[in-house]
């Protein structure tokens, strides 16, 4: 493997204009903050959040579907901007949350799976058919299910497809953002075993966003936890679900529901205020949810603070 | 004395499909009693049908259904309007769906107690803001004033949360109410939902996918799997010592934190829920199941595997232990 | 409960059983047919007169003639012969005039709803201007400088009933250039045709289809409104209107002579509707799943 990182992201920012009436002055909603990071080829960088944290909004401008308010996003070392279309599909790819709208309804799964080949405009039908072929057949449907419409399969058949899709042109980076989220638990554990063996087959490297830990923890090496647009704590997999030092990362990991018995509902104080992306505290953005803030949080922004492979922004750990 | 709910052999069928084929619960007063399964096995319309919200269609049929020891297989609409929402109240997992979108949560919150127990409007308005408070929301004379589309994800199911319990139900009926939350939202709902329990002895019917919500917060759970409850155990006991294939499938397939080691596979369970035609004979997991022979095609007997431990299953009660020696 | 939706064969098992489609089908089918076989199917010259047999009552009546099955006009023409060619006009009229008025209304509202910003706001505009055009001054203005004629009807309609195109093509679109699907074209390293094509125009068809009808049905009334004010299809062309317009004088004492062309009218605008009314009811359910 190469030193070059698969994804470099340095001082990515997105700003979002929104509109509350004819006249009124647009509102300035900061979705990404400043996010630098970078994923070593070949490993999986987990990144988790609560809805509006600005994940997928990361995921979007990484794949290029989205232009960033400003910063760089490096993939296998190349400016995303410098990259051409299909030089860019071949490197990078992405796998939906939701497998109902991720298909276009009114063309067959081939013609859907095929689709990134044709894009590339120089691969004959017949190549073009037997590598569709080929992708059916690695993420599990048969030749039969690649004549039907997406209508006419299962949930988890569905994000089979989408992955076959991502799949095909052999790109060495895949985002996958929520993939599971919208399927059943045992249609779950199938659609991740099966990204796992992919992963570990075609020496893939993905970016993972998720809001459920416990599906993060098992397939990322390392993990990045959003809040408000910033990623507030990064670390190894192992040190980050071990000692979580950001007290935000360790109401998440609180909050996770494992099939324990006994042991009741956790209670992890952040009280019932909302992070609003349009109204940003001063200070750390954390602390009006925080429950060990205390006088300074509210006034001094915390810097990072590097850790074992990454780093936490809080004031605590400063200390 | 009876149980709050008592719902034995629960059959409901749209035109000529079976959405459930045989569903037996029971909720005791101060109990949550869970019933879990995955999309499509019939869960939902359950709990539809528990209400007689069925849609249109849907045809209710069940050797015995009684709340509180009355018998509401044969309830008119109208007495079962007066039931639902004073006695018997629903939350369910998108509180938008069940709110009104041009009224203020003050007046929807006061609606319910002024039509069901013809309350004043100031006794009305003060028990909102009395159970706003309750429910963990802060400043509630401001929320009564507000829209729902004003309220976070949260506060609308704390919401919704607040109105079920307008009334002083006895049981609470509710239908995945954390799926569409955040995981911290979500603790902090089910939080409430307990200390509720604890303190106005509801019984409640949790109807939910995750089995990290059923292991937190159930006394007894019901799996259901294909319109059938295949399962019924105390909660210890299920994650335990589960019986039937199917329950023992879908806890390997949860990723428990420090449990399953990365890049090893998780559990799973082979294929995708079938079809069931009518007139189907024998137990409907089986072409799923790694253990089945020539009995599953017969009629399948419900056996015990503990004094309040029920499978649908023709192996052996205790045969995991066999297994697993 | 999930229902599997089977496009194609379930799409088509639904519509059958759909009793309004049945029907719309039916008379919007069978006056096409009678349109494009026109001239091998009447029994006479619909231009040739015979002042000898005029208002002949049609077969059914007292003094009708065998004939004539649906008598004759004012100046003797064969009233059946008339009201065919008549099909042919409207038939011509509402298809030419969907196309014409499809091509511009999608393209723009396409435009519109895929670019956004600068590009969504001259659609808008030119929507906002086109409905503040009254359609019947504009072709009285055209008829009056140019003189009536089949092309020129056509060319006002299609140039001016474009708007509901337009509306529902770029509302569609915004729907759906955010879905996943679209992201993942985009991708895919599709090309910007690519999404349009394949992407985004599909899944906008079916909304269309049930436009061109309403659009369809407006036309045909529209042509007949204009050829009574002398304003749209020339005599002696057998437009359904200007049947009408010609039978106006006589309707006291004849009245069958505007009965038969204002029921044609009727009948398959109505056919129309219903046809567009199912095509709306199946979508429905489709959009449900």
């Amino acid at each position: 493997m190469s030193d070059i990182p698969a994804i470099e992201v340095r001082g990515l920012r997105r700003v979002f204009d929104v509109r509350q009436g004819l006249f009124a002055k647009p509102r300035q909603v900061v979705a990404v903050d400043d996010v630098s990071f970078s994923v070593p080829a070949g490993s999986v960088l987990g990144i988790v959040g609560e809805s509006g944290c600005g994940k997928t909004t990361l995921a979007r401008m990484i794949l290029g579907l989205l232009p960033p308010s400003s910063g760089d996003v490096l993939i296998d070392g190349q400016r995303l901007g410098d990259l051409d279309r299909r030089a860019r599909a071949r490197l990078i790819q992405p796998v939906f949350q939701d497998p109902f709208s991720s298909l276009n309804p009114r063309r067959r799964v081939r013609d859907i799976v095929a689709m990134p080949l044709v894009a590339q405009g120089n691969i004959a039908g017949d190549e073009v058919k037997r590598r569709v072929g080929e992708a059916l057949e690695r993420v599990g449907l048969s030749a039969e299910q690649g004549s039907r419409y997406p209508s006419q399969l299962s949930g988890g058949q569905r994000q089979r497809v989408a992955i076959a899709r991502a799949l095909v042109l052999r790109p060495r980076i895949v985002v996958c953002d929520e993939p599971t989220s919208a399927l059943d638990v045992s249609v779950q554990a199938q659609i991740l075993n099966l990204l796992a063996e992919l992963r570990k087959d075609l020496g893939l490297t993905y970016l993972f966003i998720s809001h459920n830990l416990a599906v993060v923890e098992h397939v990322a090496s390392e993990v990045a936890v959003m809040y408000l647009g910033r990623i507030v704590e990064r670390n190894e997999s192992e040190a980050l679900f071990a000692h979580p030092q950001h007290p935000y990362t360790r109401a998440l990991l609180d909050s996770v529901l494992t099939p324990e018995p006994g042991l009741g509902v956790p209670d992890v104080g952040l009280g019932d205020t909302m992070p609003d992306p349009a109204n940003i505290p001063p200070g750390c953005r954390f602390h009006p949810r925080c429950p060990l803030a205390f006088e300074r949080c509210s006034h001094e922004t915390p810097k990072l603070t590097p850790n074992e492979a990454g780093f936490v922004e809080c004031l605590l750990a400063e200390e | 004395m009876s149980a709050l709910l008592d719902v034995r052999n629960l059959r409901v069928t749209f035109g000529g499909t079976a959405a459930v084929r045989g569903a037996s619960l029971t909720v005791e007063k101060g109990e949550t009693h869970c019933l879990v399964g995955e999309s499509g096995c019939g869960k939902s319309v359950t709990a539809l049908a528990l209400m007689g919200l069925l849609a249109r269609g849907g045809k209710r049929e069940a050797d015995a259904l009684s709340f509180a020891g009355q018998d509401i297989r044969n309830l008119g609409e109208r007495d079962m309007s007066r039931l639902r929402g004073d006695r018997m109240a629903m939350i369910v997992q998108e509180p938008m769906t069940s709110l009104n979108p041009a009224d203020t949560v003050g007046s929807q919150l006061t609606e319910v107690l002024r039509r069901h127990r013809g309350a004043s409007r100031a006794q009305a308005v003060d028990r909102a803001a009395e159970l706003l408070g309750r429910v963990g929301i802060t400043a509630p004379g401001l929320r009564l004033g507000q829209y729902p589309h004003q309220l976070s994800g949260g506060l609308r199911q704390r919401v919704m949360i607040a109105m079920a319990l307008m009334c002083d139900p006895e049981l609470l009926i509710a239908d995945e109410p954390t799926t569409a939350l955040d995981v911290t939202v979500q603790a902090q709902i089910l939080r409430l939902l307990a200390e509720l329990q604890a303190e106005f002895g509801l019984g409640i019917l949790l109807i939910t996918h995750d089995l990290g919500v059923v292991a937190r917060i159930a006394d007894r759970v019901s799996v259901m799997y294909a319109g059938e409850v295949v399962e019924s155990a105390p909660t210890a006991e299920l994650f335990a010592a589960p019986q039937h294939p199917y329950t023992r499938g879908l806890l390997t397939c949860v990723p428990v934190p420090g449990k399953v080691k990365r890049g090893e596979p998780l559990g799973s369970i082979p294929g995708v829920v079938p079809r069931i035609p009518p007139g189907f004979v024998g137990c409907s997991f089986r072409d799923r199941c790694a253990y089945a022979h020539a009995a599953c095609k017969h009629d399948i007997p419900r056996q015990h595997a503990g004094p309040d431990h029920e499978a649908l299953c023709t192996l052996p009660p205790g045969w995991t232990d066999r297994a697993a020696a | 409960m999930s229902v599997t939706v089977v496009p194609g064969t379930g799409a088509a098992r639904r519509l059958l059983r759909n009793i309004g489609f049945v029907v719309g089908a039916t008379i919007v089918g069978v006056t096409l047919i009678v349109a494009i076989l026109a001239p091998w199917i009447t029994p006479y010259d619909p231009f040739a007169v015979d002042l000898v047999h005029r208002l002949v009552p049609p077969s059914f009546m007292e003094d009708g003639t065998p004939a004539n099955f649906l008598g004759t006009d004012q100046l003797g023409r064969d009233y059946l012969s008339r009201l065919i060619y008549g099909a042919r006009i409207s038939m011509i009229i509402g298809i030419a005039t969907v196309i014409t008025s499809g091509i511009i209304g999608t393209t723009l509202g396409i435009l519109g709803g895929f670019y956004g910003g600068r590009m969504d706001d001259v659609v808008m505009f030119l929507i906002t201007a086109r409905l503040s055009i009254p359609v019947v001054l504009v072709a009285l203005a055209v008829a009056g400088l140019l003189g009536s004629s089949f092309i020129l009807v056509i060319l006002v309609l299609g140039l001016l009933l474009w708007d509901r195109f337009a509306v529902v093509a770029r509302s569609t679109t915004m729907q759906i250039r955010t879905l996943d699907y679209v992201s993942a074209a985009w991708c895919a390293g599709s090309s910007q045709a690519s999404v349009l094509l394949r992407e985004i125009l599909p899944n906008i068809a079916t909304h269309l289809a049930v436009v061109a009808t309403l659009e369809m049905a407006l036309a045909i009334l529209l042509e007949a409104a204009l050829s009574f004010l002398g304003l749209g299809v020339p005599a002696p062309l057998p437009s359904w209107g200007l049947m009408i317009a010609e039978a106006k004088e006589y309707m006291f004492f004849t009245p069958w002579v505007i009965l038969v062309p204002g029921i044609a009218l009727f009948v398959l605008v109505l056919g129309v509707n219903l046809l567009g009314d199912a095509l709306r009811d199946l979508l429905g359910t489709d959009l449900n799943r």
